[in-house]
């Protein structure tokens, strides 16, 4: 679909020209707006025209024409403003809210403060119809919502059918069932991949797949609607760049995690939760099910969906992870994809994105990690909220037409979620690379805890997208924690207790939870332990500390045991926790204990023979590493590790070898599950075998 | 459970063969599948969206008829006459909440009682602008007694065209709240608060009057805080 667009723009840019030779030679009058062009896109036409020097505005004409070219009522359609686009001297708009299919033509005139100058020559055009051919199986398929011009949203039960008889004729889509909503509906994906999509969620994780999650909020529907189009697109597109990226990568696409609300046309689920603020405490089957896909095809990138009730921002307002927890990496890449690709992409195809609580005073777009803005920044997932502006507001002006603004929401968000798949496509090393150091880096369990405040977002440099950056949101002082702790310790009680929230007869335990989000749990004698090793390092306290503003439990904060130096052989029973610290002498974890080791430096051994579990991230070790017989989990995370490095016989979890530099061998054998790498590679100088041959 | 899907509104003139083809397949997937033959969906759209003029048996009068469907548009006011009225408000945009409000209450039958009734129904705009996003869940989700008698303010026994309204002078709502009427125009205005903004579509036993603001005595939360995102 990208080089029709392009092939489009090609046409239209020459046309206006050719098409009205009369037109030519006429002297342009002072002021009026030259150069007007008019490119088609997927529900949108971009008018782009020559900058009147001292314009104030612009105004946007749009005139219905009949089939035998009368004209009908003229309507201002839309006005551009300086804070649309981050380049003022290219203007750009795109009109849309127009039934596709229809032919218009428009014009555009500048204005100096109220007076309006004389409006440029027109030009015509015809509006693309609802993409895919109607005589061709598949492609034929239509929504509910694009049958009914718009009037009705497409039902559960229409998107059900939609979606699987998009399955039945693409190779390049399965629909899989994710889970289930409290009221028993399906919560469906669309893996979509080229020629087909991987058998296996792990199969699809080796693919870098992306994500976008189309409705959260039952009563915010424009989302979903262009993401059932955008699937179909997927699905039949012939265009051999779309399908170039689609070769390489997996698209993931859940129409619906809120199918209870959405049915209600309720903002939260048949409980009254807001889903997008149960995230992180996952008390409901609906975000259940969206934080296992996340732990099971690992996305890598994101987008979020919404609509936005404020008149006066953008027409796609955005926002990154902000939690000071997420991986600076993770957030920069996310501002990379909003103001790098999406501000200046927007400004060519006349979409006016811009940071989301961008009018002065806003008080949105915080820290919260119960968000999924958030919680996938804390996976490491580059991702963006997507508002879609609710109503027309000043710059839209012909929108108390219902049709009308649901279409240019929608087609918006098309826009959106397409320039995300093309963002994705042309960056997938960066964003790989950020997820890498995401991983390695919360591993190492470095720095300081945020339970509360965001990073904070610079004001674009002028012309800047919207009114305003967003709000500052900097942690106050009783919401940082200097020192992490190195594991939480959880009772029987707290791991695997009944609770009380979530809904009856769905509710889950904190081992369910846990195991959800897909982190590493040591069992051992006095309960439960969640060393702050692992990748979602950044997650963990702000769950299970007593200081988190929403915590699921109050876990003991276990601190670390050595951080000095330590001469001589070192045997470990019970917990043993070396953060900075430095061994020079043997280790031996002794049957049923512990080890975590984080940014320390081991001269000897260390060998861990039946253990309850075996973290080491961010350190040094001079000799071998060898891991027997771990009765739970084992995790090597960013380490120099000299080698030999042995994982054998593991038992209960998949051993984590991410990102490790090893001199010697690397050896692994009857672990089950087998070991893997979460696509961090490691870097091996020695021969790799057993199951560790391909990590 | 899932709800059911609202088949299509009744045909308007510019495309009844092609709608009755589709009608005839009956079902979910009925709805999937763009109509081929001759016409193809550009075609058909743009059909729809030129008026078919006044001819329509659902004329409507209001300064919101220009913003809905007409002419042969789904949801246009001459596809809903003779529709269940429940059905007939799926298919009238600006109604989302109304219409959800209906099912979240299990009302459609009340709505189509022997007898007929006459339906004031507000605006989205109208219940954003009285009730917050948090209010609204709770009637929708848990409060559904008081979304009951909420929703029966909005209904008077009979049904009734606005300019019948405006000569009885005054209603009795469902709900026993007596509201004066006024002309507004070509319109009604209801108790001394609501105006009629598209007024006189016309269901099976029914009369929609779409109104801007919402009725009966429940308090105002408009103001506050919702969360966005
Ligand atoms: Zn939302």
């Amino acid at each position: 679909m990208f080089s029709a667009l392009l092939a489009a723009a090609l046409v239209a840019t020459a046309a206006p020209a050719l098409a009205q030779p009369g037109t030519v030679a006429q002297a342009a009058e002072p002021n009026q707006v030259q150069g007007l062009t008019v490119t088609q896109g997927d529900g949108f036409a971009t008018l782009a025209w020559t900058r009147v020097e001292g314009a104030s505005d612009y105004q946007i004409e749009r005139t219905a024409l009949a089939a035998d070219g009368t004209p009908g009522t003229p309507v201002v359609v839309g006005v551009w403003r300086p804070n649309r686009q981050v380049n003022n001297t290219e203007p750009t708009f795109a009109d849309a809210g127009f039934a596709p299919g229809g032919r218009f033509q428009w014009r555009v005139r500048a204005r100096f403060g109220t007076t309006e100058q004389p409006y440029s020559t027109p030009v015509d055009g015809t509006t693309r119809s609802h993409w895919g051919d109607p005589g061709t199986p598949g492609e034929n398929l239509r929504t509910q919502w694009e049958q009914t011009l718009g009037a009705q949203y497409t039902s559960d039960v229409n998107e059900y059918a939609y979606t699987a008889a998009i399955d039945e004729a693409s190779d390049r889509v399965r629909v899989v069932e994710i889970g289930r909503t409290v009221q028993e509906r399906p919560i469906n994906m669309l893996v979509i991949g080229y020629p087909k999509p991987p058998a296996t969620p792990e199969a699809v994780a080796a693919t870098n797949p992306l994500m976008v999650n189309c409705n959260v909020h039952g009563n915010e529907p424009g989302d979903r609607e262009a993401c059932l189009i955008m699937a179909r697109q997927l699905a039949f597109t012939k265009d051999s760049q779309t399908l170039g990226l689609l070769g390489k990568t997996t698209v993931l696409i859940v129409p619906t995690i809120n199918g209870d609300g959405r049915a209600a046309n309720t903002r939260g689920n048949s409980t009254g939760q807001d889903l997008n603020r149960d995230h992180s405490l996952i008390r409901q089957p609906e975000t259940r099910a969206l934080a296992e896909m996340v732990r099971d095809y690992r996305p890598i990138a994101g987008y979020d969906g919404h609509e936005y009730g404020n008149t006066n921002t953008g027409d796609l307002p955005m926002l990154p992870p902000r939690h000071q927890n997420v991986a600076q990496g993770i957030f920069d890449q996310s501002q990379d994809m909003i103001e790098g690709h999406m501000y200046g992409r927007g400004a060519e195809d006349g979409w006016w994105a811009c940071p989301y609580g961008c009018t002065p005073g806003a008080n949105v777009g915080l820290s919260e990690e119960t968000i999924l803005r958030n919680t996938l920044g804390l996976k490491n997932v580059v991702n963006s909220l997507l508002e879609l502006r609710s109503s027309g507001g000043p710059t839209r002006p012909d929108e108390g037409n219902t049709a009308n603004n649901r279409r240019r929401k929608t087609y918006s968000a098309l826009w959106t979620f397409t320039e995300f798949f093309k963002y994705h496509g042309a960056n997938v090393k960066d964003i790989t690379r950020v997820r890498d150091e995401g991983v390695t880096s919360q591993s190492a369990n470095d720095g300081r805890i945020v339970f509360r405040g965001s990073r904070k977002i610079e004001a674009y440099p002028a012309p800047h997208p919207g009114e305003a950056p967003p709000p500052v949101d900097a942690p106050t002082p009783d919401r940082i924690l200097e020192q992490a702790p190195c594991a939480y310790r959880l009772t029987e009680e707290q791991y695997h207790g009944e609770r009380t929230d979530g809904p009856a007869g769905k509710r889950t335990t904190v081992a369910q939870r846990i195991a959800a989000h897909g982190w590493k749990v040591v069992k051992v004698a006095d309960g439960y332990l969640v060393p702050l090793a692992q990748p979602q390092r950044g997650l963990i306290p702000l769950l299970l500390d007593g200081q988190a503003v929403e915590g699921l439990v109050a876990g003991e904060r276990i601190a670390p045991t050595l951080t000095g130096t330590h001469n001589g052989p070192l045997t470990v029973s019970g917990v043993a926790c070396l953060d900075g610290a430095t061994v020079r002498g043997p280790i031996q974890v002794r049957s049923g204990a512990a080890l975590i080791v984080t940014g320390s430096s081991i001269n000897g051994p260390v060998n861990a023979a039946d253990a309850a579990g075996l973290f080491v991230t961010d350190s040094r070790v001079s000799g071998p590493v060898h891991a027997t017989g771990t009765r739970g989990p084992v995790v090597l995370v960013g380490n120099e590790l000299s080698g030999p490095v042995g994982v054998s016989g593991g038992k209960a979890t998949a051993p984590l070898l991410a990102g490790n530099t090893v001199a010697g061998p690397l050896t692994c054998s009857g672990n089950a599950p087998a070991p893997t790498n979460l696509e961090v590679a490691n870097t091996v100088r020695g021969p790799k075998t057993g199951q560790c041959a391909q990590l | 459970m899932p709800d059911t899907l609202v088949p299509g509104p009744r045909p308007g003139p510019a495309s009844r063969a092609a709608r009755r083809r589709r009608a005839a397949t009956g079902a979910a997937l009925a709805l999937l599948l763009a109509v081929t033959g001759c016409g193809g969906p550009a075609e058909e759209e743009r059909a729809g969206a030129q008026p078919t003029g006044s001819a329509a048996p659902g004329a409507v009068a209001g300064p919101l008829c220009d913003a809905l469907p007409s002419g042969a548009e789904p949801g246009s006011p001459a596809s809903l006459v003779g529709r269940p009225p429940a059905e007939a408000l799926a298919w009238i945009p600006v109604l989302t909440m109304f219409e959800a409000a209906v099912r979240a209450t299990g009302m459609a039958e009340e709505l189509a009682a022997a007898g007929g009734l006459t339906i004031l129904a507000p605006t989205d705009d109208a219940f954003r602008a009285t009730f917050s996003t948090a209010n609204l869940d709770r009637l929708l989700l848990s409060d559904t007694e008081t979304l009951r008698r909420l929703l029966r303010e909005h209904l008077v026994d009979g049904a009734r065209s606005a300019a019948e309204l405006v000569a009885a002078g005054s209603v009795t709502t469902r709900a026993g709240t007596t509201l004066t009427v006024t002309a507004a125009g070509s319109g009604a205005r209801l108790a001394d608060k609501a105006v009629t903004v598209c007024a006189d579509y016309r269901a099976a036993g029914a009369r929609v009057h779409v109104i801007d603001k919402v009725l009966g005595d429940l308090p105002h939360t408009a103001d506050e805080e919702d969360q966005h995102h």
